[in-house]
Protein backbone atom coordinates (compact mmCIF):
# COMPACT_ATOMS: atom_id res chain seq x y z
CA UNK A 1 0.00 0.00 0.00
CA UNK A 2 1.17 3.03 -1.21
CA UNK A 3 1.26 6.49 0.44
CA UNK A 4 -1.29 7.50 -2.92
CA UNK A 5 -3.51 5.03 -2.28
CA UNK A 6 -6.46 7.39 -0.39
CA UNK A 7 -6.30 9.84 -4.22
CA UNK A 8 -6.45 6.70 -6.23
CA UNK A 9 -9.34 5.25 -4.02
CA UNK A 10 -11.07 9.18 -4.32
CA UNK A 11 -9.89 9.23 -8.09
CA UNK A 12 -12.05 5.33 -8.23
CA UNK A 13 -14.56 6.87 -6.59
CA UNK A 14 -14.89 10.41 -8.57
CA UNK A 15 -14.47 8.40 -12.54
CA UNK A 16 -16.87 5.75 -11.33
CA UNK A 17 -19.47 7.68 -9.73
CA UNK A 18 -19.41 10.00 -13.04
CA UNK A 19 -19.36 6.65 -14.80
CA UNK A 20 -22.71 5.38 -12.70
CA UNK A 21 -24.21 9.01 -13.67
CA UNK A 22 -23.54 8.27 -17.58
CA UNK A 23 -24.82 4.89 -17.13
CA UNK A 24 -27.82 6.15 -15.13
CA UNK A 25 -28.74 7.55 -18.30
CA UNK A 26 -28.54 4.66 -20.52
CA UNK A 27 -30.46 2.95 -18.37
CA UNK A 28 -33.28 5.27 -18.75
CA UNK A 29 -32.97 5.58 -22.02
CA UNK A 30 -31.97 8.91 -22.71
CA UNK A 31 -29.10 10.25 -25.05
CA UNK A 32 -25.67 9.75 -23.25
CA UNK A 33 -24.40 13.12 -22.51
CA UNK A 34 -21.20 13.87 -20.05
CA UNK A 35 -22.70 17.43 -20.60
CA UNK A 36 -26.03 16.66 -18.83
CA UNK A 37 -24.21 15.76 -16.47
CA UNK A 38 -21.79 18.28 -15.67
CA UNK A 39 -24.94 20.61 -16.41
CA UNK A 40 -26.59 19.19 -13.97
CA UNK A 41 -24.02 18.97 -11.16
CA UNK A 42 -22.93 22.85 -11.69
CA UNK A 43 -26.79 24.19 -11.74
CA UNK A 44 -26.77 21.93 -7.88
CA UNK A 45 -23.54 23.69 -6.96
CA UNK A 46 -25.38 27.31 -7.63
CA UNK A 47 -27.84 26.76 -5.48
CA UNK A 48 -28.06 28.70 -1.91
CA UNK A 49 -27.19 26.37 1.08
CA UNK A 50 -30.11 25.56 3.35
CA UNK A 51 -29.75 25.54 7.17
CA UNK A 52 -32.99 24.08 8.92
CA UNK A 53 -33.71 26.32 11.84
CA UNK A 54 -34.10 23.29 14.43
CA UNK A 55 -32.12 22.42 17.19
CA UNK A 56 -30.43 19.61 15.59
CA UNK A 57 -29.74 21.63 12.99
CA UNK A 58 -26.30 21.25 12.87
CA UNK A 59 -26.46 17.19 12.12
CA UNK A 60 -28.29 18.26 8.68
CA UNK A 61 -24.83 19.95 7.39
CA UNK A 62 -22.67 16.25 8.65
CA UNK A 63 -24.82 14.24 6.98
CA UNK A 64 -23.83 14.39 3.48
CA UNK A 65 -20.19 13.81 4.35
CA UNK A 66 -20.66 10.77 6.81
CA UNK A 67 -22.72 9.43 3.27
CA UNK A 68 -19.82 10.36 1.36
CA UNK A 69 -16.85 8.89 3.84
CA UNK A 70 -19.11 5.86 4.16
CA UNK A 71 -19.30 4.94 0.46
CA UNK A 72 -15.73 5.60 -0.40
CA UNK A 73 -14.61 3.61 2.72
CA UNK A 74 -17.10 0.73 1.11
CA UNK A 75 -15.18 1.34 -2.02
CA UNK A 76 -12.32 1.11 -0.48
CA UNK A 77 -12.26 -2.83 0.27
CA UNK A 78 -12.91 -3.59 -3.71
CA UNK A 79 -10.37 -5.21 -5.12
CA UNK A 80 -10.33 -4.00 -8.42
CA UNK A 81 -7.06 -6.33 -10.02
CA UNK A 82 -4.71 -8.57 -7.95
CA UNK A 83 -3.05 -6.31 -5.53
CA UNK A 84 -5.02 -3.25 -6.58
CA UNK A 85 -7.23 -2.05 -3.72
CA UNK A 86 -7.34 0.60 -1.47
CA UNK A 87 -7.65 -1.48 2.03
CA UNK A 88 -6.29 -4.36 2.32
CA UNK A 89 -7.59 -6.14 5.52
CA UNK A 90 -7.91 -9.98 6.48
CA UNK A 91 -11.51 -9.32 7.23
CA UNK A 92 -12.22 -6.76 4.28
CA UNK A 93 -15.73 -8.25 3.69
CA UNK A 94 -16.54 -7.52 7.33
CA UNK A 95 -14.52 -3.91 6.69
CA UNK A 96 -17.20 -3.19 3.66
CA UNK A 97 -20.31 -4.09 5.65
CA UNK A 98 -19.01 -1.95 8.35
CA UNK A 99 -18.37 0.92 5.95
CA UNK A 100 -22.04 0.15 4.65
CA UNK A 101 -23.34 0.25 8.33
CA UNK A 102 -22.55 4.08 8.45
CA UNK A 103 -25.37 5.04 5.80
CA UNK A 104 -27.56 4.71 8.04
CA UNK A 105 -26.51 6.59 10.82
CA UNK A 106 -26.36 9.35 8.02
CA UNK A 107 -29.46 8.94 6.50
CA UNK A 108 -30.86 8.99 10.00
CA UNK A 109 -28.73 12.69 10.47
CA UNK A 110 -30.16 14.17 7.16
CA UNK A 111 -33.52 13.11 7.88
CA UNK A 112 -33.63 14.19 11.48
CA UNK A 113 -31.25 17.22 10.98
CA UNK A 114 -33.62 18.55 8.36
CA UNK A 115 -36.50 18.67 11.08
CA UNK A 116 -39.41 18.30 8.78
CA UNK A 117 -41.90 15.96 9.47
CA UNK A 118 -42.04 13.89 6.01
CA UNK A 119 -37.86 13.64 6.05
CA UNK A 120 -37.88 12.32 9.38
CA UNK A 121 -40.62 10.17 8.38
CA UNK A 122 -38.11 8.97 5.78
CA UNK A 123 -35.47 8.83 8.24
CA UNK A 124 -37.01 6.23 10.46
CA UNK A 125 -38.32 4.18 7.59
CA UNK A 126 -34.84 3.63 6.45
CA UNK A 127 -33.83 2.79 9.74
CA UNK A 128 -36.41 0.38 10.08
CA UNK A 129 -35.23 -1.02 6.39
CA UNK A 130 -31.69 -1.32 7.26
CA UNK A 131 -31.98 -2.91 10.45
CA UNK A 132 -33.83 -5.67 9.04
CA UNK A 133 -31.43 -6.06 6.07
CA UNK A 134 -28.23 -5.71 7.76
CA UNK A 135 -28.33 -9.60 9.59
CA UNK A 136 -29.23 -11.09 6.10
CA UNK A 137 -26.34 -9.26 4.08
CA UNK A 138 -23.87 -9.88 6.96
CA UNK A 139 -25.22 -14.20 6.88
CA UNK A 140 -24.69 -13.80 3.60
CA UNK A 141 -21.01 -12.31 3.65
CA UNK A 142 -20.05 -14.80 5.71
CA UNK A 143 -21.53 -17.46 4.14
CA UNK A 144 -19.52 -16.69 0.77
CA UNK A 145 -16.84 -16.48 3.02
CA UNK A 146 -16.98 -19.79 3.86
CA UNK A 147 -15.14 -21.52 1.06
CA UNK A 148 -12.42 -19.46 0.82
CA UNK A 149 -11.85 -19.82 4.64
CA UNK A 150 -11.14 -16.38 4.62
CA UNK A 151 -12.78 -12.74 4.20
CA UNK A 152 -10.09 -10.81 2.86
CA UNK A 153 -12.09 -10.16 -0.86
CA UNK A 154 -9.02 -11.20 -2.78
CA UNK A 155 -8.66 -14.24 -1.02
CA UNK A 156 -12.90 -14.86 -1.67
CA UNK A 157 -12.09 -14.17 -5.58
CA UNK A 158 -9.26 -16.82 -6.07
CA UNK A 159 -11.42 -19.74 -4.52
CA UNK A 160 -13.74 -18.69 -7.65
CA UNK A 161 -11.25 -19.18 -10.02
CA UNK A 162 -13.03 -22.10 -11.66
CA UNK A 163 -16.76 -21.59 -10.60
CA UNK A 164 -18.48 -18.24 -9.73
CA UNK A 165 -20.10 -18.25 -6.49
CA UNK A 166 -23.23 -17.19 -7.86
CA UNK A 167 -23.96 -21.05 -9.11
CA UNK A 168 -22.42 -22.50 -6.07
CA UNK A 169 -24.83 -20.42 -3.50
CA UNK A 170 -27.58 -18.92 -6.03
CA UNK A 171 -29.62 -18.47 -2.82
CA UNK A 172 -26.65 -16.39 -0.70
CA UNK A 173 -27.06 -14.26 -4.73
CA UNK A 174 -30.86 -14.07 -4.12
CA UNK A 175 -30.60 -12.52 -0.65
CA UNK A 176 -27.69 -10.29 -1.64
CA UNK A 177 -29.58 -8.77 -4.17
CA UNK A 178 -32.44 -7.14 -2.42
CA UNK A 179 -30.40 -6.16 0.46
CA UNK A 180 -28.14 -4.33 -2.19
CA UNK A 181 -31.11 -2.52 -3.99
CA UNK A 182 -31.68 -1.15 -0.27
CA UNK A 183 -28.66 -0.02 0.45
CA UNK A 184 -28.18 1.80 -2.61
CA UNK A 185 -31.63 3.77 -2.40
CA UNK A 186 -33.14 1.58 -5.37
CA UNK A 187 -36.87 0.53 -6.09
CA UNK A 188 -38.48 -1.51 -4.70
CA UNK A 189 -36.81 -0.11 -1.43
CA UNK A 190 -36.75 3.57 -2.63
CA UNK A 191 -38.86 4.00 0.52
CA UNK A 192 -36.85 6.70 2.85
CA UNK A 193 -36.47 9.43 0.19
CA UNK A 194 -39.19 8.19 -2.56
CA UNK A 195 -40.60 11.17 -4.59
CA UNK A 196 -44.31 10.43 -4.97
CA UNK A 197 -44.71 9.59 -1.10
CA UNK A 198 -42.77 11.81 1.08
CA UNK A 199 -42.16 14.24 -1.72
CA UNK A 200 -38.20 13.30 -1.59
CA UNK A 201 -38.47 12.25 1.73
CA UNK A 202 -35.16 12.18 3.94
CA UNK A 203 -32.74 14.14 1.38
CA UNK A 204 -36.36 16.11 0.22
CA UNK A 205 -33.97 19.63 2.10
CA UNK A 206 -31.32 19.58 0.60
CA UNK A 207 -29.67 22.18 -1.75
CA UNK A 208 -26.46 22.92 -3.01
CA UNK A 209 -22.83 21.38 -2.11
CA UNK A 210 -25.08 19.43 0.05
CA UNK A 211 -26.95 18.07 -2.46
CA UNK A 212 -24.40 17.10 -4.44
CA UNK A 213 -22.33 15.33 -2.02
CA UNK A 214 -25.80 13.12 -1.53
CA UNK A 215 -25.93 13.02 -5.05
CA UNK A 216 -21.89 11.76 -5.35
CA UNK A 217 -22.35 9.52 -2.32
CA UNK A 218 -25.06 7.52 -3.84
CA UNK A 219 -23.38 6.91 -7.17
CA UNK A 220 -19.56 6.17 -5.44
CA UNK A 221 -22.07 3.39 -3.06
CA UNK A 222 -23.60 2.11 -6.34
CA UNK A 223 -20.22 1.08 -7.86
CA UNK A 224 -19.03 -0.12 -4.56
CA UNK A 225 -21.71 -2.21 -4.36
CA UNK A 226 -21.69 -3.21 -7.49
CA UNK A 227 -18.14 -3.85 -6.73
CA UNK A 228 -18.19 -6.56 -4.69
CA UNK A 229 -21.50 -7.98 -5.57
CA UNK A 230 -18.93 -8.85 -8.49
CA UNK A 231 -15.92 -9.68 -5.90
CA UNK A 232 -18.31 -12.10 -3.99
CA UNK A 233 -20.42 -13.45 -6.43
CA UNK A 234 -19.25 -12.95 -9.92
CA UNK A 235 -15.42 -14.11 -9.69
CA UNK A 236 -14.14 -10.92 -9.35
CA UNK A 237 -11.23 -10.44 -11.92
CA UNK A 238 -11.16 -13.75 -13.12
CA UNK A 239 -12.05 -14.02 -17.33
CA UNK A 240 -10.38 -15.39 -20.39
CA UNK A 241 -8.49 -13.21 -22.92
CA UNK A 242 -8.79 -9.77 -21.37
CA UNK A 243 -6.70 -8.56 -18.54
CA UNK A 244 -8.44 -8.86 -15.11
CA UNK A 245 -8.61 -5.09 -14.16
CA UNK A 246 -11.11 -4.48 -17.20
CA UNK A 247 -12.84 -7.97 -16.54
CA UNK A 248 -13.91 -6.39 -13.00
CA UNK A 249 -14.73 -3.03 -14.72
CA UNK A 250 -16.88 -4.72 -17.24
CA UNK A 251 -18.60 -7.31 -14.86
CA UNK A 252 -18.87 -4.08 -12.22
CA UNK A 253 -20.74 -2.19 -14.83
CA UNK A 254 -23.00 -5.09 -16.09
CA UNK A 255 -24.41 -5.68 -12.09
CA UNK A 256 -24.72 -1.71 -11.53
CA UNK A 257 -26.75 -1.64 -14.89
CA UNK A 258 -28.85 -4.40 -13.96
CA UNK A 259 -29.86 -2.51 -10.35
CA UNK A 260 -30.21 0.34 -11.81
CA UNK A 261 -32.47 -1.33 -14.97
CA UNK A 262 -34.21 -3.28 -12.16
CA UNK A 263 -34.94 -0.08 -9.65
CA UNK A 264 -35.94 1.65 -12.93
CA UNK A 265 -38.70 -1.27 -13.56
CA UNK A 266 -39.78 -2.50 -10.31
CA UNK A 267 -43.25 -0.66 -8.40
CA UNK A 268 -42.00 0.66 -5.30
CA UNK A 269 -42.55 -1.94 -2.08
CA UNK A 270 -44.68 -0.69 1.04
CA UNK A 271 -42.53 -0.21 3.74
CA UNK A 272 -44.40 -2.63 6.05
CA UNK A 273 -44.62 -5.39 3.33
CA UNK A 274 -40.59 -4.68 2.82
CA UNK A 275 -40.09 -5.08 6.86
CA UNK A 276 -42.70 -8.14 6.28
CA UNK A 277 -40.02 -9.67 3.69
CA UNK A 278 -36.63 -9.26 5.65
CA UNK A 279 -37.68 -10.10 9.15
CA UNK A 280 -40.51 -13.79 7.45
CA UNK A 281 -38.47 -14.51 4.66
CA UNK A 282 -35.15 -13.47 3.96
CA UNK A 283 -33.64 -13.06 7.96
CA UNK A 284 -34.52 -17.36 8.12
CA UNK A 285 -33.56 -17.92 4.89
CA UNK A 286 -30.08 -16.31 5.51
CA UNK A 287 -30.35 -19.13 8.54
CA UNK A 288 -30.42 -22.29 5.46
CA UNK A 289 -28.23 -20.15 3.16
CA UNK A 290 -25.26 -20.51 6.02
CA UNK A 291 -25.78 -24.05 6.43
CA UNK A 292 -25.46 -24.25 2.58
CA UNK A 293 -22.25 -22.76 2.37
CA UNK A 294 -21.24 -25.17 5.30
CA UNK A 295 -22.08 -28.51 3.71
CA UNK A 296 -20.64 -27.20 0.83
CA UNK A 297 -17.16 -26.05 1.81
CA UNK A 298 -16.95 -29.36 3.93
CA UNK A 299 -17.83 -31.23 0.55
CA UNK A 300 -15.96 -29.56 -2.22
CA UNK A 301 -13.58 -26.76 -0.89
CA UNK A 302 -11.31 -28.92 1.66
CA UNK B 1 2.33 1.91 11.00
CA UNK B 2 5.36 3.53 12.77
CA UNK B 3 5.13 3.90 16.18
CA UNK B 4 4.75 7.71 15.87
CA UNK B 5 1.71 7.35 13.24
CA UNK B 6 0.29 4.85 15.65
CA UNK B 7 0.15 8.06 18.68
CA UNK B 8 -0.99 10.69 16.68
CA UNK B 9 -3.92 8.70 15.84
CA UNK B 10 -4.11 7.06 19.26
CA UNK B 11 -4.16 10.15 21.74
CA UNK B 12 -6.44 12.57 19.76
CA UNK B 13 -8.98 9.74 18.91
CA UNK B 14 -9.00 8.72 22.58
CA UNK B 15 -9.97 12.83 23.54
CA UNK B 16 -12.32 12.96 21.31
CA UNK B 17 -14.24 9.18 22.50
CA UNK B 18 -13.91 10.98 25.72
CA UNK B 19 -15.29 14.26 25.00
CA UNK B 20 -18.35 12.60 22.50
CA UNK B 21 -18.80 10.08 25.95
CA UNK B 22 -18.91 12.54 28.22
CA UNK B 23 -21.17 14.40 26.41
CA UNK B 24 -23.84 11.79 25.77
CA UNK B 25 -24.69 12.48 29.32
CA UNK B 26 -24.74 16.35 29.05
CA UNK B 27 -27.48 16.41 26.24
CA UNK B 28 -31.11 16.34 26.52
CA UNK B 29 -32.30 14.47 23.68
CA UNK B 30 -32.00 10.59 23.40
CA UNK B 31 -31.51 10.82 19.09
CA UNK B 32 -28.53 13.09 20.55
CA UNK B 33 -27.39 10.89 23.13
CA UNK B 34 -27.41 7.73 20.80
CA UNK B 35 -25.63 10.02 17.97
CA UNK B 36 -22.85 11.21 20.20
CA UNK B 37 -22.25 7.88 21.82
CA UNK B 38 -21.64 6.25 18.57
CA UNK B 39 -19.28 8.72 17.70
CA UNK B 40 -17.56 7.78 20.75
CA UNK B 41 -17.60 3.77 20.14
CA UNK B 42 -17.04 4.46 16.64
CA UNK B 43 -13.80 6.30 16.93
CA UNK B 44 -12.99 3.76 19.76
CA UNK B 45 -13.01 1.42 15.95
CA UNK B 46 -10.70 3.13 14.36
CA UNK B 47 -8.42 3.28 17.56
CA UNK B 48 -8.42 -0.64 17.19
CA UNK B 49 -7.26 -0.66 13.55
CA UNK B 50 -4.90 1.92 14.39
CA UNK B 51 -3.42 -0.42 16.58
CA UNK B 52 -3.60 -3.19 14.02
CA UNK B 53 -6.27 -5.32 15.73
CA UNK B 54 -7.79 -5.93 12.26
CA UNK B 55 -10.61 -7.92 13.47
CA UNK B 56 -12.25 -5.98 16.95
CA UNK B 57 -11.61 -2.83 14.98
CA UNK B 58 -13.92 -3.67 11.55
CA UNK B 59 -16.11 -5.84 14.52
CA UNK B 60 -16.36 -2.90 16.59
CA UNK B 61 -17.19 -0.15 13.79
CA UNK B 62 -19.81 -2.56 12.17
CA UNK B 63 -21.49 -3.65 15.78
CA UNK B 64 -21.87 -0.29 17.26
CA UNK B 65 -23.10 1.44 14.46
CA UNK B 66 -26.15 -0.75 14.18
CA UNK B 67 -26.56 -0.85 17.64
CA UNK B 68 -26.65 2.43 18.33
CA UNK B 69 -29.04 3.01 15.59
CA UNK B 70 -31.40 0.21 17.45
CA UNK B 71 -30.65 2.20 20.11
CA UNK B 72 -31.72 5.58 18.66
CA UNK B 73 -34.78 3.61 17.41
CA UNK B 74 -36.33 2.87 20.29
CA UNK B 75 -35.56 5.71 22.53
CA UNK B 76 -36.95 8.12 20.35
CA UNK B 77 -39.97 5.67 20.00
CA UNK B 78 -40.08 5.68 23.76
CA UNK B 79 -38.98 8.92 25.29
CA UNK B 80 -42.27 11.36 25.80
CA UNK B 81 -39.27 14.55 24.60
CA UNK B 82 -37.03 12.55 21.45
CA UNK B 83 -35.74 16.20 20.21
CA UNK B 84 -34.61 17.50 24.01
CA UNK B 85 -36.51 20.40 24.16
CA UNK B 86 -37.42 20.56 27.46
CA UNK B 87 -34.07 20.53 29.00
CA UNK B 88 -34.47 16.59 30.27
CA UNK B 89 -31.41 15.46 32.48
CA UNK B 90 -29.79 12.07 31.87
CA UNK B 91 -28.23 11.33 34.81
CA UNK B 92 -30.06 9.51 37.48
CA UNK B 93 -29.25 9.01 41.46
CA UNK B 94 -25.98 10.89 40.73
CA UNK B 95 -23.79 10.87 43.76
CA UNK B 96 -24.00 6.82 43.71
CA UNK B 97 -23.97 6.19 40.27
CA UNK B 98 -20.41 8.92 39.75
CA UNK B 99 -18.44 6.96 42.74
CA UNK B 100 -19.38 3.48 41.17
CA UNK B 101 -18.62 4.49 37.89
CA UNK B 102 -15.02 6.00 39.19
CA UNK B 103 -14.69 2.71 41.33
CA UNK B 104 -15.15 0.73 38.42
CA UNK B 105 -12.74 2.27 35.56
CA UNK B 106 -10.15 2.86 38.44
CA UNK B 107 -10.57 -1.11 38.93
CA UNK B 108 -10.08 -1.77 35.17
CA UNK B 109 -7.27 0.62 34.66
CA UNK B 110 -5.21 -1.55 37.37
CA UNK B 111 -5.89 -4.53 35.75
CA UNK B 112 -5.04 -3.02 32.84
CA UNK B 113 -1.81 -1.46 33.51
CA UNK B 114 -0.80 -4.65 36.27
CA UNK B 115 -1.47 -7.38 34.10
CA UNK B 116 2.06 -8.91 32.80
CA UNK B 117 0.49 -8.69 29.05
CA UNK B 118 2.53 -11.31 26.86
CA UNK B 119 4.63 -9.77 24.61
CA UNK B 120 4.82 -12.22 21.61
CA UNK B 121 2.67 -11.98 18.57
CA UNK B 122 0.32 -14.77 18.13
CA UNK B 123 -0.10 -16.09 14.53
CA UNK B 124 -2.92 -17.91 12.74
CA UNK B 125 -2.10 -21.50 13.76
CA UNK B 126 -1.04 -20.71 17.22
CA UNK B 127 -2.47 -23.20 20.12
CA UNK B 128 -3.96 -19.50 21.55
CA UNK B 129 -5.79 -19.00 18.95
CA UNK B 130 -7.41 -22.43 18.96
CA UNK B 131 -7.72 -22.59 22.75
CA UNK B 132 -9.77 -19.29 22.49
CA UNK B 133 -12.32 -20.62 19.68
CA UNK B 134 -13.16 -23.68 22.31
CA UNK B 135 -14.02 -20.80 24.99
CA UNK B 136 -15.89 -19.08 23.18
CA UNK B 137 -17.84 -21.94 21.39
CA UNK B 138 -18.16 -24.28 24.31
CA UNK B 139 -17.96 -23.22 28.66
CA UNK B 140 -18.99 -19.76 27.83
CA UNK B 141 -21.63 -20.61 24.58
CA UNK B 142 -24.25 -20.15 27.65
CA UNK B 143 -23.43 -17.52 28.95
CA UNK B 144 -23.77 -15.86 25.53
CA UNK B 145 -27.10 -17.42 24.94
CA UNK B 146 -28.07 -16.87 28.13
CA UNK B 147 -27.94 -12.52 27.81
CA UNK B 148 -28.55 -12.71 23.96
CA UNK B 149 -32.15 -14.57 25.11
CA UNK B 150 -32.46 -11.31 28.37
CA UNK B 151 -31.51 -8.65 25.87
CA UNK B 152 -34.21 -10.36 22.90
CA UNK B 153 -36.75 -10.57 26.07
CA UNK B 154 -36.42 -6.79 27.00
CA UNK B 155 -36.60 -5.54 23.76
CA UNK B 156 -39.84 -7.42 23.14
CA UNK B 157 -41.09 -6.17 26.24
CA UNK B 158 -40.34 -2.74 25.38
CA UNK B 159 -42.01 -2.77 22.28
CA UNK B 160 -44.90 -4.30 23.79
CA UNK B 161 -45.30 -1.30 26.47
CA UNK B 162 -44.47 1.27 23.97
CA UNK B 163 -47.45 0.33 21.82
CA UNK B 164 -50.68 1.87 22.00
CA UNK B 165 -52.81 0.49 24.51
CA UNK B 166 -49.84 -0.74 26.40
CA UNK B 167 -48.41 1.28 29.66
CA UNK B 168 -50.97 3.71 29.65
CA UNK B 169 -53.99 1.84 28.58
CA UNK B 170 -57.19 2.16 30.67
CA UNK B 171 -58.57 -1.41 31.77
CA UNK B 172 -61.25 -2.67 30.29
CA UNK B 173 -60.21 -0.26 26.88
CA UNK B 174 -57.81 -2.99 25.36
CA UNK B 175 -57.33 -2.88 21.68
CA UNK B 176 -58.55 1.03 21.85
CA UNK B 177 -56.17 2.89 19.88
CA UNK B 178 -54.83 -0.22 18.01
CA UNK B 179 -53.84 0.31 14.38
Amino acid sequence: MSDLTPFVVLAVALVGAGCAALLEQVVSGLRVSPQAVLTSVSRTLRQPLRAPQVRDGWLYHLAPGLLLVAAVAALAFVPWAPGFRGIDLSTGAIGFAAALAYVTPAVFMAGWGAGRALTVLGAFRWLALMLAYAMPLAMVITAVAAPAGSLRPSDIVEVQHAVPMALVQPLALALWVPAALAVCFLAPFDVAHCDEELGGGVFSEYRGLDAALVALARRVLLVAVSGMTVVLFFSGWHGPLLPAAVWMVAKTAAVAAGMLWMGGRVPRMEIDRALELAWKVANPLALVAIVWAGLVTLLFYR
Amino acid sequence: MSDLATALVFWPAVAIMLVTGVYVFRTASMARAGLLLLASLGIEGLVFLALASEFLGVLQLLMMSGEMVIMVFFMVMFMPDPGGLMGMDMTHDKRRSASLAVAVGIGLAVVAVLTDWPARVVGRDAPDVRAIGFEVMGRSMLTFLFAAMTILFAMVGGVLLAKHGGRFAQIGAAGKGEA
